[in-house]
């Protein structure tokens, strides 16, 4: 290509829609640029130290984490889709909506309310003792541990792989299926032979979501005492005033992460089967009779109870025992916060992700913008602890660059003010949540797909004209989704919002992690039952929209 | 006079892939009607979406009434070009009215001379009582038409039509053809129509453009081949 051709195209592509998105993708990646740098520095005395007593130990804990919680998650996520998706049986429609909530419960909180229903004046040793009169072992109840950590994750997490490969299997395996039972094979073979290997990239899309979830939790791992990875960074932080040690664990850390997410996209990439046809007909499901209807209707029960109903009923239970303790003034102003940091997180979120989505779909084939929506959707997989530890390095240095600047003005020379505010908080949610609301705009982007924007663009109207005359009155409901997703996720959010608040900034988030760890489980539930209702809320909408959809 | 002049455009998707156009010309006189012609996958809805400014040609240039749209420095903008184009779905705002939609075009005129500009389009499409009403709740016929007013509504320099008839049935399309006709010649339009329908071209263009396929577009596997004749 002729240069003047390139400098014509460039001309072509360059205005204000672009120009945001460049910055904006730009600006969310330099924390973590930093983190990155800091593996090339000169170690310092600590290092060696760290490396001796602490890496291993805690990558393999980690690890271990990991491998665990993914491989439970894979048998209870895939067995209970195929079951939702392949098979009719009683109560199924409700099992299919309950089995996404057990995401309104963040792992952090269902660890303190196992952990304390399990402890020894917990409810159900309690019960034991009290009603039936045996005072069991207490090795049965040691929750405290990897098994139990495993334990809660799995129930916790499964729903992102239940939910992809569901919904894989229901639009996409029909027609293979059916063939396979033409040809004469029993449910069996049809399983192992048809519908794991063709639901692949879909399992293996869930099980990451799972992964890089694990490596982000710093409650659960906190609570059960377990030294991962992530508290490791904690104790270098804070335990020994090592921060220059504490970004080299993130960037190793990060590294990984970085890893998992490219493996992730190559093997997705090599494995994603789709159907060749465009018409798709959706998986009839078959009637299950007697003992495997009951059988599956008692499997989904335990799953239920144990993923939502019985820690929320555990919740509601403490919750009426101390809510008047903690219903005051602070816990109003508790939820203002909560809602104010969420809504100046989430507008500007939302925002940037529509000026980006509207950029990237113009010209989908470029590496530009392939480049560009890839690191936009890795500020999920980066760990919360990685991605505030570098957060806060970058808003330091600004502060210490801006020294001159704020002398000038009267504040004295050596004032911390970016990295005291809110603007940090803000800016670690966008940068995380970024990919959420990413994907839900260029989902409605894809549905509506281009030829409305370009007849307004054939009608005279420039860029933003038609994003704002056609393209947002139909991707409302997309934005909105979009919107509500992300607000769940920071509602819950942990480790980001425990490092960067300013000082004395509580949200319901960091109240029940509080209450929690000063051993006050029982006040922790009104603040618990709060994120919940917002998850629960949340989760039933994008459940009816897609619903709405899909009729 | 050559009104509108294209010469040796080339296109292809992606780099390594062959070319979809190869240096492809036309030209074009005032008022004009012109049909091109080709096999489904030949390159015509590529070509008009390279006039309408839709995609960018790898070479070659574009140039309306002594002004250029492409040449190797230059590019202008769609929203630049004063092309107006009919889309094979025709793309009508689901969200807007018919007089939204129509009026969308006339953003750059006074409200007065908008909504004359409207009253005349429903004149000419004979839709004046429709003018409330959404897309969907119009027929084929019906939504064609205001696909038509809608483009035309802005005077454009250039028409572009992908395709039209193609989402109606053989009766309308009959009708249409006629009526689509009619309205060309009353609004003197400089004209580029892309089918594959030889009757269609030859019932509205003053004269037809075949586009030849390159060779590249059709990929026989022998695998299948040996399979159908089994």
């Amino acid at each position: 290509m002729y240069a003047s051709a390139a400098l014509r195209n460039l001309k072509r592509k360059l205005n204000g829609w672009m120009i945001i998105s460049v910055i904006g993708a730009f600006a969310a990646l330099i924390p973590s640029l930093y983190i990155l740098f800091g593996l090339f520095g000169a170690p310092n005395e600590n290092w060696a130290h760290i490396k001796q007593y602490v890496l291993l130990d805690s990558a393999l804990q980690s690890l271990w984490l990991v491998l665990g919680t993914g491989s439970f998650s894979v048998i209870i996520g895939v067995s209970l889709a195929w079951l939702t998706a392949a098979y009719d049986f009683p109560l199924r429609r409700f099992f299919h909506f309950v089995f996404v909530l057990p995401l309104a419960i963040p792992p952090y909180i269902a660890a303190y309310t196992y952990g304390a229903m399990l402890s020894y004046t917990g409810s159900v040793q309690a019960f034991m003792r009290n009603v039936l009169g045996v005072t069991p072992n207490q090795a049965y109840f040691d929750i405290m541990s990897m098994k139990g950590a495993i334990f809660v994750f799995t129930l916790f997490l499964f729903p992102y792989v239940y939910l992809i490969t569901k919904t894989f299997m229901e639009r996409q395996s029909a027609a293979f299926i059916e063939n396979a039972r033409l040809l004469g094979k029993g449910p069996l073979h049809v399983f192992f032979r048809i519908v794991l290997p063709i639901s692949k990239a879909a399992i293996i899309g869930g099980v990451s979501l799972v992964a890089f979830e694990v490596l982000n939790d710093f409650g659960v791992t906190k609570h059960f005492g377990i030294s991962s990875f992530t508290t490791a960074i904690f104790k270098t932080w804070f335990g020994m005033y090592d921060v220059d040690s504490a970004i080299r664990l993130a960037g190793l850390l990060m590294s990984f992460v970085i890893g998992l997410f490219i493996l992730e996209r190559l093997v997705r990439r090599r494995r994603a089967y789709h159907s060749s046809t465009s018409k798709l007909k959706p998986l009839t499901r078959r009637k299950l009779c007697g003992i495997p209807a009951w059988a599956a209707v008692a499997f989904s029960s335990i799953i239920f109870a144990l993923s939502f109903a019985i820690p929320v009923l555990q919740l509601i239970v403490w919750a009426t025992w101390t809510y008047r303790d903690v219903f005051n003034d602070k816990f109003a102003g508790m939820i203002g916060n909560t809602l104010l940091v969420a809504f100046v997180s989430i507008s500007l979120l939302m925002l940037l992700a529509v000026i980006v989505a509207n950029v990237s779909r113009a010209s989908k084939r470029s590496i530009f913008t392939l480049a560009l929506t890839k690191l936009i959707s890795m500020g999920y997989s980066i760990p919360g602890a990685v991605l505030s530890i570098g957060v806060l390095a970058v808003f330091i240095s600004i502060d210490e660059r801006l020294g001159g600047l704020y002398e000038r003005l009267g504040w004295g020379a050596n004032k911390l003010l970016l990295s005291m505010s809110l603007a940090m908080l803000v800016c670690a949610y966008v940068i995380r949540f970024l990919s959420v609301g990413y994907n839900a705009v260029e989902a409605g982007f894809d549905k509506i797909g281009n030829r409305y924007s370009e007849a307004s663009r054939m009608l005279g109207a420039g860029m933003t004209r038609t994003f704002f005359k056609v393209d947002l009155p139909m991707i409302k409901g997309a934005v909105l989704t979009g919107f509500i997703l992300t607000f769940m996720e920071i509602v819950k959010e942990l480790p980001l919002t425990l490092l960067l608040r300013p000082f004395n900034f509580e949200t319901l988030a960091t109240k029940a992690y509080q209450y929690a760890s000063d051993e006050q489980i029982h006040q922790a539930s009104v603040p618990a039952l709060f994120i919940i209702a917002v998850g629960a809320v949340s989760v039933f909408f994008y459940h009816w929209l897609g619903e709405r959809k899909s009729t | 006079m050559t009104y509108f002049e294209l010469s040796d455009i080339s296109f292809r998707f992606a780099e390594g892939k062959g070319d979809v156009l190869h240096n492809f010309s036309m030209r074009l006189n005032k008022g004009e009607v012109v049909g091109v012609l080709g096999q489904s996958g030949g390159g015509k809805s590529t070509l008009l979406r390279i006039i309408a400014g839709l995609e960018v040609p790898n070479s070659g240039n574009i140039s309306i009434n002594g002004r250029t749209l492409v040449d190797r420095k230059q590019f202008v903008l769609p929203e630049k070009r004063g092309i107006g184009m009919i889309f094979q779905d025709y793309a009508l705002f689901p969200h807007l009215t018919v007089a939204q939609n129509i009026l969308f075009g006339l953003h750059r005129l006074s409200r007065k001379e908008r909504l004359q500009r409207l009253e005349e389009m429903l004149e000419l499409i004979q839709l004046q009582d429709f003018r409330k009403r959404f897309p969907h709740e119009l027929s084929g016929g019906q939504q064609q038409r205001v696909a038509f007013a809608r483009s035309l509504a802005p005077e454009p320099e250039l028409l572009l039509m992908d395709e039209p008839f193609s989402s109606l049935d053989a009766d309308l399309k009959h009708s249409i053809r006629e009526e689509l006709k009619r309205m060309l010649r009353t609004a003197n339009m400089t004209c580029i129509l892309v089918t594959h329908d030889k009757e269609d071209a030859a019932v509205i263009c003053d004269r037809v453009v075949h586009i030849a396929n390159i060779g590249h577009a059709l990929n026989i596997n022998p695998k299948f081949v040996s399979n159908s004749t089994r």
